[in-house]
């Protein structure tokens, strides 16, 4: 399958940035909340984002059950931004492996968040994730959009061509 | 549900000091998740969204109204979600007009000041505030003291027997007891739609007389939707207190080469960080705006702005109270003979086109504050006479004073205060309620041109 994102972008989720993970329940009523952690593959083809179970109830449900789900990741000091769309996503308890990833999501937050203006203790406060209460859920981008603000947000990203074999 | 937070003890996540997010679905399932610049108190049950550009939201929000929007308060990182239910648009009003002074304040803060426009004030009734779990930081203690600090400035205000005493005090207040040390007062001439400065504190002139057109900037736009404005962000390359030097500049008039150079400088700071208007209003009437700035971001939140509107409330009815006081009905008290004039005579033109008068080539003032100046020169050369009242201001027809709330304290409080800064030879002394005295002391030579 042929990745939708290019290596800026993947670089760009890659480091670390605000991702804010949305799904909605049988009847289109939206759920949303903030991820504690992220990570894509190399090529792009798997972004995993961690949520936490006591703040995200009806969010987890409504994956579990529709398989929607929206991910909008966003660069603070930039305000580059790029939402990524699925219509199934896997979801397991985090465990100790999934550590070190949180760790430094953590770590690229304080810095990101730093630069407008927000302290490590605040950004910790706002990400702190116990491990027992986490959830991983994954997913593979099935379309992407551009949304750093401006008249242009919202344009869809088209799959690079395949390289030739 | 009885524990549900209200839209109320949210408040502070609704300063925008850190972006919300939004979720919407589409009908074929599709949800959707985007940043929003702005989500703003209407009122206990309703939020108003920034609608800035046709996207995915704005496409989902209509075919669908229910929305998620997830905040976040700035000092104890705890989140919230909104349930919300779209009603309608707003394109003009109080709530469009104030997000949209705010956006501007935002939008130069991000350098994208040209591709944020405001489209749309989208009004949501809040069904439901979820507070979101998590450990979060502890709240810091409440700002005490801002009921006293109300009270204390309320006596102040209470105090006051004139309008100059009135509008001097509620500014002293302002910064003895709030720390606000950048304030004017501006009052609404409603026939030429403008506000003029009569009162300001800690600029380095203090402005006095120098005009606002409604709907300009920061304060104009307070005074014309008659609503609050407060800007938490704000650069050099704002729109608004710059847009304010350009406009007077492009407004003034051009056809009338005699009439240059009477605009006087407005005192805003060079580069404020922070501003908020409050319409001074009473009875249901605007009278003006009490303004205050700062050179630093985030200076003034929601609780300063309720502090200053509880403060224009009382401003306002004190300041229509004075001027509506009673004129001196009675004779006046035996004339004062005017004092001896000496020294070389002061040259006063009067242009009649918009009453602007000159001293000796030097602008001083012009409108209703104008004519009344002339009319007592004039008076004063006939007769003699160096004392006034009010109320044959008020009953005389030249001096085209409206009908209802002519400002006429205003006006010559205004008078007074030019006549303070530009004038030393000549000046007026309140002698009374309602009566005042005209004091020359250079000969004058009248010409009207």
């Amino acid at each position: 399958m042929t990745a939708l994102l290019d290596p800026d972008r993947i670089a760009m989720v890659a480091k670390g940035v605000s991702a804010i993970v949305a799904s909605r329940d049988a009847t289109m009523r939206p759920s949303i909340m903030r991820a504690v952690g992220s990570h894509i593959s190399a090529d792009g083809s798997e972004v995993t984002v961690y949520l936490r179970h006591s703040q995200s109830g009806q969010l987890l449900q409504d994956i579990a059950t529709t398989g929607e789900i929206a991910v909008v990741f966003s660069e603070p000091s930039t305000h580059r931004t790029l939402q990524l769309k699925a219509r199934q996503a896997r979801q397991r308890p985090a465990h100790g492996d999934d550590l070190p990833v949180l760790q430094a999501y953590l770590q690229s937050m304080v810095h990101e968040v730093g630069q407008v203006g927000y302290g490590p203790v605040y950004v910790a406060a706002m990400l702190v994730a116990p491990l027992e209460d986490v959830v991983a859920v994954t997913f593979t981008p099935v379309t992407a959009f551009d949304q750093t603000p401006g008249p242009r947000a919202g344009a869809e990203l088209a799959a690079p061509p395949k390289p030739r074999p | 549900m009885s524990n549900a937070p209200s839209l109320h003890t949210i408040r502070p996540c609704l300063e925008g000091a850190i972006p919300a997010v939004m979720a919407t679905c589409d009908l074929d399932g599709t949800p959707n998740v985007a940043y929003i610049s702005q989500v703003v108190y209407v009122d206990a049950a309703h939020v108003a969204l920034s609608f800035q550009f046709f996207n995915k939201t704005r496409q989902n929000i209509l075919r669908n109204p229910r929305a998620s929007v997830l905040v976040l308060d700035p000092l104890t990182a705890h989140f919230y979600r909104l349930h919300l239910l779209y009603e309608r648009t707003e394109d003009s009003g109080p709530v469009f007009e104030s997000m949209r002074a705010q956006l501007a304040g935002i939008a130069s803060h991000a350098g994208m000041a040209e591709v944020f426009e405001l489209k749309g004030a989208d009004i949501y009734a809040v069904e439901r505030i979820e507070p979101v779990a998590g450990e979060g930081l502890p709240a810091p203690a409440p700002r005490s003291g801002l009921l006293h600090t109300l009270r204390l400035c309320s006596e102040r205000i209470a105090r006051c027997t004139g309008l100059d005493e009135l509008l001097q005090g509620a500014l002293q207040g302002l910064q003895d007891k709030l720390g606000i040390d950048h304030a004017m007062v501006l009052m609404l001439d409603a026939s030429a739609e403008q506000l003029y400065t009569v009162a300001s504190c800690g600029y380095a002139t203090s402005g006095v007389g120098s005009e606002i057109r409604l709907g300009q900037g920061v304060i104009g736009m307070a005074a014309r939707e008659r609503t609050p404005v407060r800007i938490s962000h704000m650069t050099h390359a704002a729109l608004y207190s710059h847009a304010i030097r350009e406009s007077m500049d492009a407004h003034a008039a051009p056809n009338a080469p005699s009439l240059r150079g009477m605009d006087i400088p407005y005192p805003g700071l060079r580069e404020p960080h922070s501003q908020v208007a409050v319409p001074l209003m009473s009875a249901g009437r605007l009278l003006g705006v009490l303004f205050a700035e700062s050179p630093e971001d985030m200076r003034f939140g929601f609780e300063d702005e309720d502090l200053l509107v509880a403060i224009a409330g009382q401003l306002a009815a004190a300041i229509d109270l004075l001027q509506a006081a009673p004129d001196a009905p009675e004779p006046l008290p035996t004339p004062t003979p005017a004092p001896p004039v000496s020294g070389s005579a002061l040259r006063v033109r009067h242009f009649a086109a918009n009453d602007s008068v000159f001293i000796n080539d030097d602008y001083l003032i012009k409108g209703v504050a104008g004519a009344i100046f002339w009319k007592l020169l004039r008076d004063h050369l006939q007769t003699g006479r160096v004392d006034f009242t009010n109320r044959e201001m008020r009953l005389d027809p030249a001096l085209r004073l409206p009908d209802v709330a002519d400002n006429l304290e205003a006006r010559l409080l205004l008078l007074q205060r030019r006549l303070q800064e530009n004038s030393p030879h000549i000046h007026i002394e309140k002698t009374g309620r309602g009566r005042f005295r005209l004091c020359v002391q250079r000969p004058v030579v009248l010409e009207d041109a």
